[in-house]
């Protein structure tokens, strides 16, 4: 019997050909000159290939996925995008132009109406949305990009990469390339005869490219604290006294918004005033919040990690380095894949904010018309079902969790705290519950398998509004949940089908807490209890440190 | 610290307008006028399905600074950014015809003292001009006003108070720039077209109101100072802005005007001197305006306290 030998090394082939067309734009060592950056993407990406743009929700590779839309669409089309995020306005120009045709990703901001109009359009063939460690964990199974389009700090000639604190992503997205001989390409802001640390080495980089301006980076973690109103002071003040207090939450993650900044801003004076110094917040995986720089000083915290950087956080980061993850090389390093297995592993307690609540409890930020994606709260928003170490606030939680007999019998077993803050009726008077999400009619509208839900009912222990705090996991049963949502929903739809003598009851159990039920005298909750007022009180908590980007100085 | 003491160290940047009112005058002398009780409030958001307030977000009264009768008018910028309605309004030149009836009677039953007792209109704006929901009414209200302003000039003074979080832009911003005096904070924001609406018209290149570095060096306390079109520049307490707006009061009313920006011939002259000096020099931002006026180390201004910046402004 004769058969061809077979081959096993077609990857191999197909990169030593495409890097042979890439020669001549190769200038020196790694190095391509900007003004051949489209050339060299003609010559490496070949039609259908999956291609990644990095890219956060901070730092972006602006500079290379700008010259992918100026590609000759006869030598590039029909990619398949498989990036965490569509953020900028190019990363949807690519479909726009035909040079793309199919994506997967995680998030996509502010570009969420936009994608929901092509995918409505057939511009986009939607794969899934995912959570950002379900898109990397992909990229090692069925989804790795042939070619990636990252960006660092700086660069020396033979491809070493400083990507400074905001290394988020990188490291990740270049291993999952080059280990299946794929291509990374590289934008730094400035090529250097060495670098200051070697974030990706350079035998994983194939070209660096020196962009014409810095990479783009949003400041999307700071809270300007002059912002912050005084239903948000009440929530923080509840969130501080009934559930970090109650259930002594020393391990946690902050998500974005003006809720956690307040509830940050309030450690060094109302937690203070409740003795709960130690007691509570001592270890966050969060990015480095300016707002939290009062609670740092005063001691409150012991460690932070975090998943990417935070525009002008650096230098107050570098002197904080008992707290901060610093390097050999004096400045800090971020990893949003082990901040993320660490949000969803190593913490006790998930807070954020959402845009709607429905009965039952499950939320979710897309609406109708736009696909707005999860980014990473998913894995946080979640319990967390291999955990297997047991700390105070987890065991407690999971002591109290009404279902825990009929699902697990009598064996104890711990359960993540998952928070929701949420105002009853938000911006324009949109009802912060609703009867059924808007992800629902966005599912049928664009044709997605499953409505995109962030956080589902049974992960959900509490919701904290204005009215008070639902302690949804000692609930019993379903009819349960729902009244306790209903007892916290307000004035809203969902709220006004609360039964009174209901709610009472709820009260008596412990499943619903008013403001006077958790001893807070309400006239309190104003900004006075902030420990910084403006930006300006961080620059001088932080002893001149933080320097905030222009668009927060208001000075 | 009792709760005069703690008003009067309260932030007037974050302050409420009824704050503001009780705390610019003299310990517990103010008496609010039309306030919420007497639910004053818009005929026209109701009929757009808007909101109302019962003060309309202006707050009107009147208080003492020792012996002068202090008529203030307070503008709420968390009620529709402060904007001008036609209740809003009508209250304004409310407490300007109420301090005029009082300076005729203390002219009439104390003529030997009317110095001392000289009345005085406060305006603590906070606001970005006409409400556009009822802007025709908006717009008249601002032509009351300056008209009130006019009516004024040779008895009594009015004076500005800029520190609060909106600013004083839009018409309002006309309305400061013609009342004799006008006291700032470095947090205070004055100015005609508001920087949204700059790069709204003009483009992000020519002016990115998302820098609010930028809009501060344009529009903030120390560029009015070294301006001048700021008279006094004070911390940003409630305290500072009563003690600033006493001394202005112990002065003669002769004097208080000199402070004044426009009103004659040679102030005009002055203020075209400016329009063409700007022609000339073309600066391509408020830094390059500081150094012309001999401000070294520009670059640290926006940094200094307000007493640092003091000890060293070198003004128009």
């Amino acid at each position: 019997m004769t058969t061809e030998p077979k081959i096993w090394n077609t990857l191999e082939r197909d990169y030593r050909e495409r890097i042979e067309a890439a020669r001549p734009y190769v200038m020196d060592g790694k190095v391509v000159e900007a003004g051949d950056a489209v050339k060299l993407l003609e010559a490496v990406i070949r039609p259908g290939d999956k291609v990644n743009i990095e890219g956060d929700n901070q730092k972006q590779a602006d500079f290379l996925a700008q010259c992918l839309c100026e590609v000759d669409t006869e030598k590039v089309h029909d990619l398949h995008m498989v990036q965490s995020v569509l953020s900028i306005p190019a990363h949807l120009d690519v479909f726009d132009k035909g040079i793309a045709k199919k994506v997967d990703f995680s998030f996509s901001g502010p570009q969420a109406g936009r994608l929901a109009e092509y995918v409505r359009d057939g511009k986009i063939e939607l794969g899934a949305i995912h959570t950002y460690l379900e898109l990397y964990g992909r990229y090692f199974v069925d989804l790795t990009p042939r070619v990636a389009l990252c960006v660092g700090v700086s660069a020396d000639r033979n491809g070493n990469i400083y990507t400074g604190f905001n290394t988020e992503d990188t490291a990740v997205i270049a291993e999952a390339v080059k280990f299946h001989q794929g291509i990374v390409i590289v934008q730094v802001n400035e090529l250097v005869d060495e670098v200051p640390r070697v974030d990706i080495p350079g035998d994983w980089v194939d070209f660096v490219i020196q962009a014409p301006r810095p990479f783009y980076i949003e400041p999307l973690f700071t809270r300007d604290p002059a912002l912050i109103t005084d239903s948000q002071i009440l929530r923080a003040m509840m969130v501080i006294k009934g559930i970090y207090g109650e259930y002594g939450i020393q391990r946690l993650n902050h998500g974005i918004g003006f809720d956690t900044a307040a509830i940050e801003l309030l450690l060094p004076t109302y937690g203070e005033e409740l003795g709960l110094k130690g007691k509570i917040c001592s270890y966050f995986v969060t990015n480095p919040h300016p707002t939290l720089i009062p609670a740092i000083e005063s001691g409150w915290v012991k460690t932070m990690y975090c998943f990417g950087g935070e525009a002008g956080m650096a230098d107050y980061v570098q002197a904080r380095p008992d707290v901060f993850f610093i390097g050999p090389d004096g400045t800090m390093r971020s990893n949003r894949d082990y901040a993320q297995t660490a949000g969803h592993y190593a913490l006790d307690m998930f807070i954020g904010g959402t845009l709607q609540i429905d009965k039952y409890g499950n939320s979710s930020t897309a609406t109708a018309s736009r696909i707005a994606g999860f980014g990473g709260a998913p894995n946080m928003g979640c319990d967390a079902k291999g955990r297997r170490h047991a700390t105070p606030g987890w065991m407690k939680c999971g002591e109290e969790y009404g279902m825990h007999d009929e699902l697990v019998g009598d064996l104890p077993r711990g359960k993540r705290l998952v928070v929701q803050l949420q105002e009853t009726f938000r911006e324009k008077m949109a009802p912060g519950f609703v009867d059924k999400l808007d992800a629902v009619a966005l599912a049928e509208n664009a044709g997605l398998d499953l409505p995109p839900v962030m956080i589902y009912s049974d992960d959900l222990t509490h919701i904290v509004t204005e009215e008070g705090i639902a302690y949804l996991h000692k609930c019993t049963s379903m009819a349960d949940r729902m009244a306790a949502i209903r007892a916290v929903a307000g004035f809203t739809e969902v709220g006004m089908a609360e039964d009174p003598a209901e709610t009472a009851a709820l009260r008596e159990r412990g499943i619903f807490k008013t403001p006077a039920d958790l001893g807070i005298d309400v006239r309190r909750a104003n900004r006075d209890l902030l420990a910084a007022k403006s930006v300006k009180d961080l620059v001088n908590w932080s002893g001149g440190l933080y320097n905030p980007p222009a668009k927060f100085r208001n000075w | 610290m009792s709760d005069w003491k703690e008003l009067e160290a309260k932030s007037f940047y974050g302050a409420s307008a009824r704050e503001r009112a009780r705390g610019i005058v003299d310990e517990g002398t103010f008496t609010e006028l039309a306030g919420p009780a007497d639910r004053m409030s818009s005929p026209h958001l109701p009929v757009l399905g808007e909101a109302v307030e019962w003060d309309d977000g202006c707050v009107t009264g009147v208080g003492l600074i020792g012996k002068h009768p202090v008529f203030v008018i307070s503008q709420e910028g968390r009620f529709i950014g402060g904007a001008v309605g036609e209740v809003h309004g009508a209250k304004m030149v409310g407490a300007f015809v109420l301090a005029r009836q009082m300076y005729d009677r203390i002219k009439e039953e104390h003529p030997d003292e009317l110095a001392e007792r000289l009345p005085a209109v406060v305006i603590s704006f906070e606001t970005g001009g006409v409400r556009l929901h009822e802007a025709n009414a908006g717009l008249l209200a601002h032509a009351e006003v300056m008209d009130q302003i006019q009516e004024t000039k040779g008895k009594f003074p009015v004076i500005s108070l800029i520190g609060s979080k909106v600013g004083c832009f839009g018409g309002m911003g006309f309305v400061a720039a013609a009342t004799d005096v006008i006291v700032m904070s470095d947090l205070g924001r004055l100015g005609l077209t508001g920087p949204e609406v700059i790069e709204q018209e003009m483009g992000k290149d020519e002016f990115d109101s998302a820098d609010r570095s930028l809009v501060y060096r344009t529009t903030g306390g120390k560029h009015k100072y070294i301006m001048r079109d700021a008279n006094y520049l004070v911390e940003d307490t409630l305290g500072d802005f009563h003690d600033q707006l006493a001394a202005i009061m112990e002065a003669p009313y002769d004097e208080i005007v000199q402070c004044r920006r426009i009103g004659s011939e040679a102030l005009v002259d002055e203020q075209l001197a400016l329009a063409e000096l700007s022609v000339e020099m073309a600066p391509k931002d408020a830094r390059d305006v500081w150094a012309y006026f001999g401000n070294e180390d520009v670059e640290q201004i926006p940094e200094m306290t307000t007493a640092e910046f003091l000890a060293v402004a070198q003004r128009r």
